[in-house]
């Protein structure tokens, strides 16, 4: 497993943990025969010790799904604790290339966070960077992932369109998450043909599920309480698990803290260090880069450390949370990034109409005409952006109309 | 100038769905028909709506024209606030909004709404995207409007998978027993009926409003889910010359929506 790697470059010594079949991977209640993963049937009640407290769903429940024993998808969370703790916490120049943190950090078999939300400050080039090495330059395997995150769009669609171009280079194992599409623009079809296919593990949550587990990441607690996924089939598919208020005697459902190995995100500004500010909606970027083991984040604009002190309250990931800087322009486009430049409709309609063909007439011929023209026949983000052309650049930052950052 | 524009289903559930929202209440609003219908009563008779949307801002003013994301600039554009995901499900969860305005691929008699599949979970026949923030909106905003077209296929008497929680089965005290803040559904808008519940009794849909170019038996032959008649029903509303020339001029200029047509 990754996390063993990451454990020796900390020099972390974690003597327990080697027996995956015992505790805290797999939850087994004390004096009960260990409890063997089943397909549950419409309408039947749960044998999952861990869902032996639940409200009135499995009396309405059509939902058929496979019961499986809790595992983590990534390192738990005494295990991210321990890698926090142990690895260099000073201030260091983390400034490298996008191709150079993507080799200094992807693995295969990590759980990899992805920041942003649907088309908005999604970190479009250095998911393009991974596909790129991984899939091109074969410099990488991005294979067995699991993503996490809570609702994205291309940038989930191009690593599921890479694995069905070459899967020993890039494949997703299992997804966490809450939402996958295009919004207005319609359905996302490599998400669909992978899931109606079962070439994909799913974990459903909401929006608020999802950010708050990174959140329980971030605060180093090993799950967290919600008003929400209770009496909804989540409570019968998601890992999560209802439990009785200590205080208020009613039931609240809870769910898992949530740890990628590695988080990437686009962000406006950041120093050096990887002090970070973003301006317009803030996501969940703060909360899954303080919830991962490894940080990437590419920003708009490099900016000094000093101007990081004249306004500290504006830093909303600290250099702790962040592992590699990559200055890069137009970074989280064709998203919507505040202050820069506006969604480019076009380009996520392209891809749209490429998957589309894929899906629906098993034709590969235009995927792989796709990722020629983006990914082999561009070298680099720039390279990229110039297919996309000036003037559909010009034409999203002039749609941006000038919302206001600080960069000083 | 004198060329008249057409009332479509879509131009129907905008107007429907702004009727929907009074002035001076806070909505939570949901990616697609919600945005649309939330732009177009911020524009008439809902100055003083506070919006929120879960990219993280609460009370924008839709200056930039429809957004085409939750978490999209023109979302978050003048707003009274502007934070993540987390801060603003929190503040729905403390009681923030008095009304989730959602969507979904199908809903059934108690307003439960399925936008996660069709089939067995681990090999749908048909994935839909997910809940995104629906789930969490339908759990904890005060109530919960659903807008979606009128088609048999997505009113039915059960869905396969309940993402956003409506009224359980049906039960006073299902909600309640979920760990739920919510006072669960209160309207469903169409292109061609308005719902309600019959909140604390059966806690089934109501057909309130007909399209007036159908009869309430046609309305019943388009669902697939058994309907109640409300004792007042009537028709409804459509929209007038006016509103659909701001509809096509300044709500959605680009037709994301608007012009495009439902199967029936």
């Amino acid at each position: 497993m990754d996390i063993d790697k990451r454990f020796k470059e900390v020099g972390i010594d974690m003597g327990q943990k080697a027996d995956e079949d015992k505790l805290p991977y797999v939850h087994i209640v004390e004096g009960q025969v260990p409890y063997k993963s089943k397909h549950r049937i419409a309408g039947s009640e749960t044998t999952d010790p861990l869902k032996a407290l639940h409200s009135d769903i499995y009396k309405i429940s059509e939902v058929k799904c496979k019961e499986r024993p809790y595992t983590w998808w990534g390192p738990n969370p005494d295990e991210a604790r321990a890698i926090k703790s142990k690895e260099n916490k000073f201030l260091y120049d983390k400034r490298m290339t996008q191709s150079q943190a993507v080799k200094k950090f992807i693995r295969p078999g990590i759980n990899l966070g992805v920041a942003g939300f649907v088309n908005t400050r999604c970190p479009f080039s250095i998911v393009w960077t991974i596909v790129k090495e991984a899939l091109c330059n074969k410099t990488i395997q991005a294979t067995d992932l699991t993503l996490s995150f809570q609702s994205q769009s291309l940038c989930v669609e191009w690593l599921l369109g890479a694995m069905m171009l070459d899967d020993s280079r890039v494949s997703v194992k299992r997804v966490e998450l809450a939402w996958q599409a295009f919004e207005v623009i319609g359905s996302g079809p490599m998400w669909t043909h992978c899931v109606q296919s079962g070439m994909i593990e799913v974990d459903d949550y909401t929006n608020y599920g999802m950010s708050v587990r990174f959140k329980a990441g971030y605060m180093g607690i090993p799950y967290i309480p919600t008003r929400d996924h209770g009496g909804a089939d989540f409570e019968v598919t998601n890992r999560g698990v209802m439990l009785k208020c200590p205080f208020t005697g009613r039931m609240v459902y809870n769910l898992p803290a949530c740890h990628p190995d590695v988080a990437i995100a686009h962000v406006t500004a950041a120093d050096m260090y990887g002090n970070s500010r973003i301006f317009g909606q803030t996501l969940t970027c703060e909360e899954i880069l303080g919830a991962a083991t490894t940080g990437i984040i590419t920003c708009e604009e490099l900016i000094s450390n000093d101007a990081i002190r004249n306004y500290p309250n504006l830093t909303l990931i600290p250099f702790l949370h962040v592992h590699a800087v990559t200055p890069q322009k137009y970074g989280g486009y064709p998203g919507a990034v505040w202050g820069y430049h506006w969604f480019d409709m076009d380009f996520l309609r392209e891809w749209r109409a490429t998957g589309l063909k894929l899906r629906k007439e098993g034709n590969k011929d235009a995927l792989k005409a796709y990722y020629d023209k983006y990914f082999y026949e561009c070298d680099t983000w720039e390279d990229v952006l110039n297919v996309i052309g000036y003037k559909r650049l010009a034409q999203a930052r002039d749609l941006d109309r000038g919302q206001r950052v600080i960069l000083d | 100038m004198t060329e008249k524009i057409k009332a479509g289903p879509f131009e129907t559930l905008c107007l429907t769905g702004a009727r929907c929202l009074e002035d001076r209440t806070v909505v939570f609003v949901g990616t697609g028909l919600p945005m649309l219908a939330s732009l177009f009563a911020q524009r008439t008779w809902a100055p003083n709506l506070s919006l929120i949307f879960e990219g993280g801002s609460l009370g924008p003013i839709l200056w930039m024209g429809l957004p085409l994301s939750v978490g999209d600039i023109r979302a978050g554009t003048r707003s009274c606030m502007v934070k993540g995901l987390c801060a603003v499900f929190e503040g729905q969860q403390r009681g923030w909004s008095d009304y989730a305005f959602i969507g979904g691929a199908e809903i059934d008699t108690y307003g439960n709404i399925n936008s996660t599949c069709f089939g067995e979970y681990e090999k749908p026949k048909v994935r839909f995207p997910g809940s995104g923030g629906a789930g969490a909106m339908a759990a904890n905003s005060d109530r919960i409007i659903a807008i979606m077209a009128l088609e048999k296929r997505r009113f039915r008497e059960k869905v396969y998978y309940i993402t956003s929680l409506g009224f359980g089965d049906g039960q006073k005290d299902y909600r309640w027993k979920a760990g739920v803040h919510g006072r669960g559904p209160y309207r469903v808008v169409t292109d061609v009926a308005l719902f309600g519940f019959d909140v604390g009794n059966t806690n089934k849909m109501v057909l309130l409003e007909y399209h007036p170019s159908l009869s309430v038996e046609q309305v019943q032959e388009r669902c697939e889910l058994k309907l109640t008649i409300s004792p007042d029903v009537k028709p409804m509303a459509v929209p007038s010359q006016e509103q659909l020339k701001l509809m096509v001029t300044e709500v959605d200029p680009e037709r994301y929506f608007l012009g495009k047509t439902v199967e029936a």
